[in-house]
């Protein structure tokens, strides 16, 4: 039983993980400062950055919560081996909301438009929209609306991250229990919640840049991104622990190779959904919609576009199709590094071409990824120590545990 | 799998997905025994012989149209785009469970698809024949309609690649190739056992061809594992391709309600949706007449409710999604469409596809719901009805009050879209009944996989 085999294997995180975060908060601390005092010769190109970087270690985190409850609805060894790597990321939902509370105060007069006198608008194409439709933002795009929608955000999130641990806590020591059916309960309700509410998080956050623009897959394209980002920062943490007891004894090539299988997926939901967006868009050529592109696609932006599309697609694609790469976790991690950079630029070429209509990087954009990143992987750290590394009372957990026969 | 888990708790909580008690013999026994052995019922010769007359009811419909023309039907400008439409769209979405059941499913390990996948496939293929009518006697001259395909001809002319009507002949028939494909492939070690156990000369003898020589040699299941494999590889991206290239028809026109990005996934999902309410409806009296709820178990019609309740909700995302869009993009076009949905001509079809598509599958969160026989079908013949309104909304509202108010008009279906229309649910309910009389209509050596025996023991 699981229990017995339990004892015999010290399930705590290794000593790694502290140094890691010890480490992460020094470079989170040293560039947050610089990072902040730069902020003050700047605080337009900070915000920029700012919002670049939150949007994408926010999608490690959500991306996380989302996996996690997709593994308590289908069950499998695969999730139970990375369960707690995905729940440390999930639970730094509280640092988010305190990161998001710089971008709600301060940030939404210097980055959106619907929030700035009309006449300081720069692109005359939205200055027109806000100024016909202006309903939009007395009934949405308003300061108020967007702080209060945000509370809500943030606490589902919370809520849905707080039930998870919690039952998740419980299966750490004995008796064997089975939580399933309360997972379930909470994780079917949960992913429908968190994907309107990332969907209206995407179109309050970035879409609303440009908010003469709508796109109605833009939430699910979102969504597609944060599980990229999520399941590659879970297999990069994996490598890292596989290095050390009790990671070299648990995860079998199996269970990496339904990681690889996962990545494989997200990466061609995300190109099927970034396709669809675009071929409708393009034959469409509508004015209000086709702009967006074509703001996407010159003065410097279409290369990153162009690298998108080979570096966030055929390249992992084509990679992914092998069966030993998937199956082999010290290769497949190289994958994973990437595409969890490729997601940034992704974000970058997302956000930036809403400020600019020709290709910069300024340095908030180099510099608060490491900034917020530290500080993130830091808590990260925190959290993954914490708890041990599998919940070896819960009675799915022999999955793992045992050897498997077939 | 977590169904493997043998603690007493967890496995009681479960329905098995085959009930405890076959050996090989027995689970060969009980479904080839419903082909070879079981006399046809007097109520299958009722059943088919209504779907057989409604059949005909659609040939004359047809048979009248190639003499007439399209114009017995209700179309006319604005609406070029009726039932015809409609019905396509509606019987392809039928027709996904099918693959999505035989391939993704297979490919996700989930064991529990084994007693489905053969009739939900077999639905698959009559759905996709159903469907492929339409667009072809929607031409008006389906006599040349070998003209949609990209041949060197004398005429010197090709199709219009850029059009996705174009790119949904290649999808549509890519599709029917490869699911008979698959559903052949996979009947052939069944069609070898009933070879070997019917006593009918004949039947023997087209069995035993049909099964291509299969002896079940070490090999030839290698063989036949691997194929099976990149079989289900090369259909599961046809699940998507397909309703996202029927989503493309619509969406690459800027017609208000039709161009809107989020088609192709929710198009997809909708299909998956109509085509396990389908799935359900099927299995639901069969199960029954045939006395196979050990095989079919509460399980699966538990598992079917749930992926309806997901892919309802994505569904409800997208009217969701475009309703707010419509309102904040602040474009007139779209706002109108909202308000003619919600206060036009044709409400009512809207208020009630909404109960139907996002109402009744609430249901499906209660638990006892979910097992229970007649619930289940009635939610699942509610969401098809609610499937095709969404088609009905879709071509027809869109259409007749479009950006020109002197061009607006209505649309009323005449008999004849009628008899059409019912006429292909005939169709398909015959082949249906032919099929599970003449072909085992539960996969024989994928239920054996599933029985404790087939288990490799450790040590």
């Amino acid at each position: 039983m699981s229990a017995a085999r339990t004892t015999n294997l010290d399930l705590s995180a290794p000593p790694v993980i502290q140094l890691i975060g010890r480490r992460s908060l020094y470079i989170g601390v040293v560039a947050s400062v610089i990072a902040i005092a730069l902020g003050f010769t700047n605080p337009q190109v900070f915000f920029r950055g700012y919002l670049v970087s939150y949007m994408d270690w926010l999608g490690i985190c959500l991306g996380s919560m989302v996996i996690l409850m997709v593994r308590h609805l289908t069950g499998g060894g695969w999730g139970m081996v990375i369960r707690r790597i995905l729940g440390a990321a999930m639970r730094t939902v509280p640092l988010m909301a305190a990161f998001f509370i710089p971008i709600a105060v301060l940030g939404v007069p210097r980055l959106y438009p619907w929030a700035m006198p009309l006449e300081s608008v720069q692109n005359p194409t939205v200055r027109e929209h806000l100024e016909h439709n202006r309903f939009v933002m007395s009934g949405y795009l308003h300061w108020s609306g967007f702080i209060w929608r945000a509370i809500i955000y943030f606490a589902i999130w919370n809520l849905l991250s707080y039930l998870l641990t919690r039952w998740s806590k419980e299966q750490d020591t004995p008796p064997v229990r089975d939580n399933s059916l309360r997972f379930k309960a909470v994780s079917g309700p949960g992913i429908i919640l968190y994907a309107f509410t990332i969907s209206f998080a995407a179109i309050d956050w970035i879409m609303s840049l440009d908010p003469s623009w709508i796109s109605t897959i833009y939430g699910l394209l979102f969504l597609a991104g944060e599980l990229i980002s999520a399941l590659c920062f879970a297999v990069v943490i994996e490598r890292i622990l596989f290095r050390y007891k009790p990671m070299s004894e648990l995860l079998r090539p199996d269970f990496v190779h339904d990681h690889g299988k996962f990545m494989l997926t997200f990466v061609m939901v995300w190109a099927y959904f970034s396709f669809s967006q675009w071929l409708i868009i393009w034959s469409g050529n509508l004015p209000e919609e086709i702009t967006w592109y074509i703001r996407r696609l010159h003065g410097g932006w279409g290369g990153v576009g162009l690298f998108l599309v080979v570096f966030q697609f055929f390249v992992p694609f084509f990679l992914l199709l092998s069966r030993p790469l998937k199956r082999d976790i010290t290769r497949l991690v190289w994958l994973a590094v990437w595409l969890i950079c490729v997601r940034y630029i992704d974000l970058f070429w997302l956000i930036e071409p809403n400020f600019s209509t020709s290709f910069h990087v300024t340095w908030a954009d180099l510099l608060i990824p490491f900034a917020m990143g530290g500080l993130w992987l830091a808590y990260f750290c925190r959290n993954l120590s914490s708890m041990p590394l599998l919940p070896a009372y819960d009675v799915f957990a022999k999955q793992v545990l045992e050897p498997k026969h077939e | 799998m977590a169904d493997r888990v043998d603690d007493v708790e967890v496995a009681n909580r479960r329905a098995p997905v085959i009930e405890p008690g076959y050996t090989f013999g027995t689970v060969t026994d009980k479904i080839s025994a419903i082909v070879l052995k079981r006399p046809t019922s007097t109520g299958w010769f009722i059943g088919f012989g209504i779907a057989f007359m409604l059949t005909m009811m659609m040939l004359f419909a047809i048979g009248y149209l190639v003499v007439k023309g399209t114009g017995i039907w209700g179309i006319n400008i604005p609406i070029g785009w009726g039932f015809a439409i409609v019905n396509f769209v509606w019987w392809i979405g039928i027709g996904h469970a099918g693959t999505l059941i035989s391939a993704i499913l297979l490919l996700l390990r989930q064991s529990w698809r084994n007693s489905i996948n053969r009739f939900a496939e077999a639905m698959t293929l009559f759905a996709v024949a159903a469907a492929g009518i339409f667009p072809l006697i929607h031409t008006g001259r389906p006599w040349l309609a070998y003209w949609l395909f990209p041949y060197p001809n004398t005429m010197n002319y090709w199709p219009q690649f850029r059009s996705p009507l174009l790119w949904d002949v290649f999808a549509v028939s890519t599709y029917f190739t490869i699911s008979l494909l698959f559903w052949f492939v996979g009947l052939i070690p069944d069609l070898a056992t009933l070879r070997d156990r019917s006593e009918n000369r004949w039947a023997q003898m087209i069995y035993g061809m049909l099964a291509m020589g299969w002896r079940g040699s070490a090999r030839h299941w290698h063989r036949y594992e691997t194929m099976y494999l990149l079989l289900a590889g090369l259909a599961t991206p046809l699940v998507l391709s397909v309703h996202t290239v029927v989503s493309f028809d619509f969406a690459i026109a800027i017609v208000p309600g039709w161009h809107t990005t989020i088609f192709p996934p929710y198009f997809v999902a909708g299909a998956i949706y109509s085509g396990f309410a389908m799935v359900l409806m099927l299995a639901i009296p069969i199960r029954k007449i045939y006395g196979l709820e050990d095989f079919i178990t509460d399980r699966h019609l538990q598992n079917s409710a749930k992926v309806m309740l997901a892919t309802g909700w994505i569904v409800a995302y997208g009217y969701g999604m475009e309703a707010f869009m419509g309102w904040y993009s602040g474009n007139r076009y779209d706002s109108f469409l909202l308000w003619n949905r919600l206060h036009g001509p044709y409400q009512f079809f809207y208020y009630l596809l909404l109960i139907c598509n996002i109402g009744s599958p609430q249901l499906l969160w209660i638990r006892k719901l979910r097992t229970n026989s007649f619930g289940l079908f009635m939610v699942s013949f509610v969401i098809l009805v609610g499937m095709w309104l969404e088609r009905f909304v879709i071509v027809v509202m869109s259409l007749h009050r479009d950006f020109l108010n002197s061009s607006w008009g209505m649309y009323y279906p005449t008999r004849w879209d009628w008899m059409t229309y019912i006429g292909t649910i005939g169709m398909f309910l015959a082949a249906m009944f032919l099929f599970v009389r003449i072909l085992p209509m539960i996969s024989i050596f994928e239920m054996r996989t599933l029985l404790p025996e087939a288990e490799v023991k450790a040590e």
